[in-house]
């Protein structure tokens, strides 16, 4: 397997509009990096860049050492999985895996140990004399998969491979590239725009937005230190309350309550006196108990826990508590804030 | 699965690979049937072709384009039903040239009151080398398709001993 290293691209149309600027990334051998962003972000355009579907305007591509970045796709050695499985419909997923390693004109017995191999990986051992439309989705996809494992290529590339798939398939087919990136050990870049696929799946994360590469790190890292107002926003179900709040004397002043600052929080916040930031709170750090009223608008029981979507004076808020609730529409709950997180409000930076 | 040796995998493969090589035989059998009677119908020997024979002779060509079409399918799924076809159908051929390629030989026509052979000696060999050939490729097809037939039943069995070997202990 190998490392990859994305300098400095950008991407520039024909009519000029640019779809990825400056995109720095190291992709360290044997990990599986996540592009996630809105739809429009640039992480496509980004992953079929590195694949050579798309020309790269600036910048290089860098695999094992070496520079790719005028290659033809052919010569990259990299695999890609796309979103609708791209299997040929009149051929067995025998064939189907084959093919890439047939069109090298490989040694047949070999292709045969490389197909096989990978349908045992993948569970497609029985269904190798079927064609595509035999299969359902989540098999499909893991047909797609299989083909691009035979080739063992120096990357693999997913563009959104599980957004044709149901709920409950998705979860599943997650969990299965899971352990085939840990069986393979290989070098992965992943697309989606699904958070939660992004979470899970990832050992880097790297959230983009309008093109631009908003933060780089670890799931917890994008959760727990988000670097700017959109990462915050984009990670985390349901999303971050905000809130504008004024620093006035170790305390944050906003038209719906104030809160006091910690000590950390007032180091941490010491250039911002008298002035207005954005505080952050994740519905999940918000607990029952403390002096911030909350109109309650609905209560939806999940299970472990309860969603309570409700107002303060001027803001909605949205409340994840542990515990099953039992809210009505117009009660009032209290409730305090555990973990805060400060914006700088012209540059939306974290603080 | 255990794939110790070439002759395994060899023998593994059949069961997911078709038998493309009996059928493209097969197919090939029906392009040189195909040069057969498109050498003989384009003659210009007056009306001699005009007869009872070559009716049978175009329906007996299309009825062989079908029977080798299907066993074509047929032998690319191993289907040991299809070989013993195709057997038949290239003895067939071996014996068409003793029916019309042989008479219109022998036969001699009057046109613009010259005398001339049906069938010359260089189209006579011609037609007789389209006849044995597509007779060889429908053979040879059958006895690629019966060897591989066996060999898939044969693992087939030894597997299915295997897996029932290991269901019962």
């Amino acid at each position: 397997m190998s490392e990859l290293k994305l300098q400095h691209l950008d991407k520039i149309y024909d009519n000029k509009v640019q779809a990825v600027f400056d995109f720095n990334l190291d992709v360290k051998d044997g990990e599986l990096i996540v592009l996630v962003g809105p739809s429009g972000c640039g992480k496509s355009t980004t992953l079929r860049m590195v694949a050579g579907l798309e020309d790269i305007s600036a910048g290089s591509l860098i695999i094992d050492g070496r520079d790719v970045t005028q290659m033809p796709p052919k010569d990259r050695d990299i695999a890609m999985v796309f979103q609708d499985y791209a299997l040929y419909g009149h051929m067995t997923i025998y064939e189907n895996m084959a093919f890439s390693l047939m069109l090298r004109k490989e040694n047949k017995n070999v292709i045969h140990q490389k197909v096989m191999a990978a349908a045992e990986i993948l569970d497609l051992t029985d269904q190798l004399n079927k064609k595509p439309n035999q299969l359902s989705g989540g098999q499909r996809q893991r047909v797609a998969m299989g083909r691009a494992i035979v080739r063992t290529p120096k990357v693999f590339l997913f563009d959104e491979p599980l957004s044709n798939l149901d709920a409950k398939l998705r979860g599943a087919t997650r969990r299965e590239i899971l352990l085939l990136h840990k069986r393979l050990k290989a070098t992965m870049l992943y697309v989606t725009h699904d958070q939660t696929e992004a979470l899970t799946l990832a050992d880097r994360i790297v959230c983009m937005s309008m093109g631009h590469v908003q933060q780089i790190g670890t799931p917890l890292e994008l959760y727990d230190t988000p670097a700017n107002i959109f990462v915050a926003s984009f990670i985390g179900l349901p999303p971050i309350n905000l809130f504008d709040v004024e620093i006035k004397e170790g305390q944050a002043v906003c038209s719906d309550f104030v809160l006091d600052l910690d000590d950390r929080e007032k180091e941490q916040l010491a250039g911002y006196e008298n002035k207005t930031v954005v505080l952050g709170v994740r519905p999940e750090d918000i607990v029952q108990g403390g002096n911030i009223e909350v109109k309650v608008f609905s209560n939806e029981n999940l299970g472990q826990t309860t969603l309570v979507s409700g107002a303060l004076r001027r803001h909605k808020i949205t409340c994840k508590f542990r515990e099953w609730c039992t809210y009505k529409a117009g009660d009032t709950v209290k409730v305090t804030f555990k973990k805060k997180h400060f914006f700088d409000k012209d540059t939306t930076n974290a603080i | 699965m255990n794939l110790e040796n070439d002759a395994i995998i060899k023998k593994d493969r059949l069961r997911f690979t078709k038998n493309k090589l009996s059928a493209n035989l097969t197919l090939l059998a029906i392009v040189f049937n195909a040069f057969y009677f498109v050498s003989i119908y384009k003659s210009d020997v007056g009306n001699y072709y005009y007869k009872l024979i070559i009716g049978i002779s175009v329906v007996y060509n299309l009825l062989f384009m079908l029977a080798a079409f299907l066993s074509s399918e047929g032998v690319k799924g191993y289907k040991m039903f299809y070989s013993y076809v195709l057997v038949l159908l290239g003895a067939g051929q071996v014996i068409r040239i003793f029916i019309l390629p042989r008479a219109a030989r022998d036969a001699v026509v009057t046109l613009s009151e010259m005398e001339q052979r049906v069938m010359g000696d260089a189209q006579f060999t011609r037609v007789c080398i389209y006849l044995i050939v597509s007779a060889v490729l429908c053979v040879a097809a059958a006895v690629i398709n019966i060897g591989k037939s066996t060999t898939l039943a044969g693992y087939q069995a030894e597997l299915e001993k295997k897996q029932k070997g290991v269901s019962h202990e």
